[in-house]
């Protein structure tokens, strides 16, 4: 039985820890849900795309390591580039949580009525299986709603680094488009995380103004 | 092959000017030993991948988190990095210093190579990457300070191709 993907987005909004950051998709139906539930709070960087989400969010579980990192990805985008899931499984950041939409089609494309185009995750493939054998510490396949509620706490009630498959039902997204470019969700979340870690990353650095009024003399 | 004694120190010498801290990469042939050199440096977070796109997108993840990242690859990986390249740093404006063997460029011995040097400098252009061709050792250090500096500036990638005098000693 899948799961309802507004709704578990929704449930997973519900208990992200206030101090986390999020790697999301840039466009598409789980981004859009995931701002409309999360009202486009700065923690999330809706930057990731088609085969990049997922190595996004373990540069910057490395970069930030004392930092919970929580990543949503869709099947169709891990797919892409499953070379993703050998560095997630090499490095093993302990504070990032992958999250991942598999509803076995690509929905975003549209439909006719011959259906959906399906993903592989749709026949043979088993996502989990794949990040198990890449060497990440912990995964699961998830197919319920009580076993999601179960892995969401345990993601976040410990530090492992951890690729949480959801089966979720293909369907219309529930709400409107974002309508922020890549540019402003760049600076949005850039901005938030200096202020959040108290770190320079964008602009010419304090010590920097101070060392350029030294020349001047 | 491998890049000379003095190129490799001068490459370690530019990135760690550059104020470089985060590095992911694949080896190849003339930059291995670099690769070898930066794993080794504690200042330093160097991250394997086994394709250059996985590293582009890791090195961009970690300029989110307020890194300073490099990508170092042969420029073959150019071509496997430009899907990410295109949709991360000229959809979203992210900076990364790129750090090419430059295979194929005049002097090549290899059949294999002559491809990538054909491809190189107008995939850069097409991606709007600027870039500097260093073929002497005595450039290589500034040239990645630059690289990294515009980076920063334009808020998208810059690149060095190491090539001549770096690597051969004819």
């Amino acid at each position: 039985m899948a799961l309802d993907r507004y709704e578990w987005l929704g449930r997973l909004a519900n208990r992200l820890p206030e101090d986390c950051l999020v790697m999301s998709t840039y466009i598409g139906a789980v981004s859009f849900e995931w701002a409309h539930h999360t009202e486009e709070h700065h923690r999330t960087a809706h930057l990731g795309q088609m085969g990049d989400v997922i190595g996004m969010a373990v540069g910057l579980a490395l970069a930030l390591p004392h930092r919970r990192i929580v990543c949503l990805d869709g099947d169709g985008s891990v797919l892409m580039e499953l070379g993703q899931l050998v560095a997630m499984g090499e490095q093993q950041p302990d504070n990032l949580v992958v999250f991942v939409v598999d509803n076995g089609v690509y929905e975003s494309i549209g439909w006719s009525r011959q259906g959906r185009r399906p993903t592989a995750t749709a026949g043979h493939v088993n996502l989990a299986a794949i990040a198990a054998g890449c060497g990440v510490p912990y995964t699961v396949d998830v197919t319920a709603e009580d076993e999601l509620d179960a892995e969401i706490e345990l993601a976040f009630s410990r530090n492992v680094c951890s690729f949480i498959n959801v089966r979720t039902r293909p369907g219309h997204s529930h709400v409107r488009p974002r309508r922020t470019d890549g540019i402003e969700d760049k600076y949005r979340f850039v901005r938030y995380v200096e202020r959040l870690e108290g770190i320079w990353i964008t602009g010419v650095p304090p010590q920097d103004i101070a060392l350029m009024k030294d020349r001047k003399g | 092959m491998a890049m000379t004694d003095a190129a490799l120190d001068a490459a370690h010498e530019g990135l760690r000017a550059a104020g470089i801290d985060f590095v992911s990469g694949l080896p190849d042939g003339w930059q291995r030993p670099l690769h070898e050199r930066v794993e080794l440096d504690p200042d330093i977070r160097y991250v394997p991948v086994c394709n250059e796109g996985v590293g582009f997108s890791i090195c961009a993840g970690a300029w989110l988190g307020g890194k300073k990242p490099a990508l170092i690859m042969e420029n073959s990986g150019l071509r496997v990095a430009s899907e990410y390249i295109a949709r991360i740093s000229l959809g979203t404006g992210v900076p990364v210093t790129l750090l090419c063997s430059y295979r194929g460029d005049v002097g090549e011995t290899e059949h294999w190579g002559i491809p990538h040097g054909i491809v190189a400098e107008p995939l850069l252009d097409a991606l709007r990457i600027k870039y500097l061709i260093v073929r002497h050792v005595e450039d290589l250090a500034k040239s990645i300070v630059r690289a990294k500096r515009i980076s920063e500036a334009q808020l998208h990638p810059a690149a060095v191709l190491v090539s001549g005098d770096c690597v051969w000693e004819d």
